[in-house]
């Protein structure tokens, strides 16, 4: 299949990086509105073709599919233009910035005949992969509750806190949060049992912006969910330490923790030793967890794979469901869904 | 003349200032929206106009060059990751360009890097000067190499294509005040222990001052050639060991020097390279210094030259490497200029700023 990417940004780095090992693509061309970035793009990753209007890239090009890495207010725009060219696309995550916004064009591209795939590459990394094999396995029983966090020093320094110019996405409707909500809305219905956003019963959402000042509309997000019996949390917060991303999903029978800023998945359960013993087996699971995690995390630097290890398995499904017709890895469900979570989430400003 | 200093309020920027100041230039000194300090002797100066902008946007750039007859720009980014060094260094740029196009201003002063050469492949103790080849493989170097090699590209193929007047400096490594230590030394662990990665190497010094006034003097070129390409380097290089040892000398505590041998270096930074080839297809990520392109580029020992721009310029380095840590050290800092004794025009507005 052949690709074409627009938007030059630091997150086309890790799409043009994993296509190129992916088999049977080729990248046509890249686009960027800066003529630099997008010939350097071009250059750094032998790709023949760049442009700065993506129009003419559309027009000039043969490509079966492209990819829209280009912020999130633009996504409506673009993506529809690309499907008027009879593309199927790929969008990183906010596909849209509602819920109606993405129904709109899923409408579009169905009714063109094409896909639209919306970027949610965490659910494919390595310790989110084992904390679904732990749960579908039986290991923590049933499902009581479901938490995901994010810590992330975005205040201390870096795009995000620049007030010389600042980012675009403190425009968007969860300010800066929005860059990061998708995902853990789509962990979040990932682990939630029935994994429906129709079985929630009642959401409460705290927006905060704790350290002040007019850049952020908001660095803390606290989300209380009920649904059934089961109880779930999403946390955004901008000035714990350290920095984490996880997923902690706690039953009936033990607790699995995913950490996917430094890959690992660690189980708390019941153990066939006894009741005393337990503790101190699920201790030594626990430490030889932590060191493995220590070396792994060195590991992963060394072998230049991030938090972003999800995307090759992400779009190698993709790239599989386009060429064989099959179902995509992250389908209408999960996007309405997710869109619906953050829709709810966002209603609930303040409102408590 | 009337110059636009972007990065004025940067470390080189703020002596540029002063230096094109006692030329008797005027300045419009362009710092970021945001930025707090405003050095107090530029306020209600006459000769200096505070302009705030940041480059990285192209909206209402051009309104910054009205009435300028030259652009010094010396605003990049030398932290972050690629793309925010690419934004403020090449992004920046870019639309600095197209800001000169739109307001017809053709005459340019650029600050570049030394960090652009080719040092991997030159043989050790050969001379560097402004024909050296630039690096050959800029995507396994740093991203301020990479950066930097982007921008100079794009301003020269710039002016060639607008016929614009054009000096590009290539400044070795600057020091000054609170910027004594360059990377070419080495590492600093921690106040006490500093690491020295090499000996006898020649450092391509240029005392912050010195280098300021080599910047107007390409302002103010006349001469026969639209576009120059000169290295900055003062007249001594002292080497790694003479340079820290001063350095060291002048510091309380007194802090530890681990030597470590070039050859040493060498060796572990090929060692690191083959295994990478071997155990991992050169994917794995390691640390700069064992990288070999990086290491030689900071560690490598070579001979440096500043014919091109005495002859070009008429510059003459004012500052000796030792007087230059000894100014650095002082109370009183160069880069503030002396109060004016009459003044007879209305002081300029402090601040203009970019419309967006």
């Amino acid at each position: 299949m052949t690709v074409a990417v627009i938007g030059g940004g630091k997150i086309s780095e890790q799409h043009l990086g994993t296509l190129r090992g992916i088999g049977g693509v080729d990248i046509a061309g890249v686009c960027d509105l800066s003529p630099a970035l997008a010939r350097f793009t071009a250059e750094r990753f032998a790709v023949p073709n760049w442009f700065t209007d993506y129009h003419k890239m559309l027009e000039r090009t043969r490509v079966d599919v492209v990819h829209v890495l280009t912020p999130p207010a633009t996504h409506d725009r673009i993506v529809r233009d690309c499907l008027d060219s009879g593309r199927h696309v790929i969008v990183e995550k906010p596909v849209a910035l509602s819920n109606a916004g993405f129904r709109e064009l899923w409408d579009y591209a169905a009714s063109r005949d094409l896909r639209l795939i919306e970027n949610h590459n965490y659910r494919f990394n390595g310790p989110i992969q084992q904390l679904e094999r732990a749960i579908t396995a039986g290991r923590i029983g049933t499902i009581e509750e479901v938490e995901v966090r994010m810590a992330l020093n975005i205040r201390g320094g870096g795009r995000y806190a620049d007030e010389n110019l600042p980012h675009p996405s403190h425009q968007l409707p969860a300010g800066i949060i929005h860059e990061f909500i998708t995902h853990l809305a789509y962990l979040f219905l990932h682990f939630m049992p029935g994994s429906s956003i129709d079985d929630i019963e009642s959401i409460r959402a705290m927006w905060r912006n704790h350290d002040g000042g007019k850049l952020f509309k908001y660095d803390d997000l606290d989300v209380g969910v009920l649904a059934g019996s089961v109880h779930g949390r999403i946390r955004f917060s901008c000035s714990q330490w350290p920095d984490c991303f996880m997923v902690q999903v706690r039953g009936t029978d033990g607790v699995a923790t995913a950490e996917l800023f430094h890959p690992t998945c660690q189980v708390t359960t019941r153990r066939s030793v006894g009741q005393h013993l337990t503790p101190l087996v699920n201790s030594i699971a626990g430490a030889r967890t932590m060191v493995r995690s220590g070396f792994g995390s060195i590991w992963q630097k060394i072998r230049n794979r991030g938090a972003y290890d999800g995307l090759s398995r992400f779009l190698e499904l993709s790239y599989n469901a386009l060429r064989t017709g099959g179902e995509p890895p992250v389908g209408y469900r999960q996007m309405d869904e997710t869109s619906r979570l953050v829709d709810a989430m966002l209603a609930l400003e303040n409102r408590i | 003349m009337k110059l636009l200093v972007t990065g004025a309020g940067g470390f080189l920027g703020r002596y540029v200032v002063a230096s094109a100041v006692q030329c008797g230039h005027e300045v419009c000194a362009m710092v970021r929206p945001a930025s707090q300090y405003i050095p107090e002797s530029w306020q209600g100066h006459p000769q200096v106009e505070v302009v705030r902008g940041d480059l990285r946007s192209s909206h209402g750039s051009a309104q910054l060059l009205e009435g300028v007859d030259a652009v010094i720009h010396l605003a990049a980014s030398k932290t972050g990751d690629l793309y925010e060094q690419f934004g403020g260094t090449v992004i920046a740029t870019e639309n600095l360009l197209d800001a000169m196009c739109e307001a017809g201003i053709g005459r340019l002063v650029v600050t570049s890097s030394f960090s652009l050469y080719e040092y991997l492949k030159r043989w050790a103790w050969s001379t560097l000067d402004e024909a050296s080849p630039t690096a050959a493989e800029p995507f396994v170097r740093d991203e301020y190499c990479q950066t930097k090699l982007v921008q100079e590209q794009m301003v020269l193929e710039r002016v060639e294509a607008h016929d614009w007047r054009c000096v590009v400096l290539r400044p070795g490594a600057i020091y000054g005040r609170d910027n004594l230590w360059t990377a070419r030394l080495g590492i600093q662990v921690n106040d006490r222990w500093w690491i020295r990665t090499g000996t006898f190497a020649p450092l391509p010094l240029t005392y912050v001052e010195n280098c300021a006034k080599a910047i107007v003097l390409a302002a103010e070129y006349n001469g026969p050639k639209r576009i120059l390409v000169l290295n900055v380097v003062d007249n001594e290089t002292p080497s790694q060991r003479a340079y820290l040892n001063e350095l060291r000398d002048r510091v309380t505590p007194r802090p530890r020097i681990v030597p470590i041998p070039w050859t040493v270096m060498r060796l572990l930074a090929r060692l690191a390279w083959l295994t990478n080839r071997v155990c991992f297809k050169g994917t794995a990520k390691i640390p700069g210094l064992f990288v070999p392109s990086r290491l030689h580029s900071q560690c490598k020992p070579l001979q440096y030259t500043n014919r091109k721009i005495v002859s070009s310029l008429g510059w003459e380095p004012q500052y000796s490497w030792q007087e230059g840590i000894h100014r650095s050290l002082e109370k009183a800092d160069a880069a503030d200029l002396p109060v004016p004794e009459a003044v007879e025009s209305t002081p300029k507005a402090l601040s203009v700023e970019q419309q967006t």
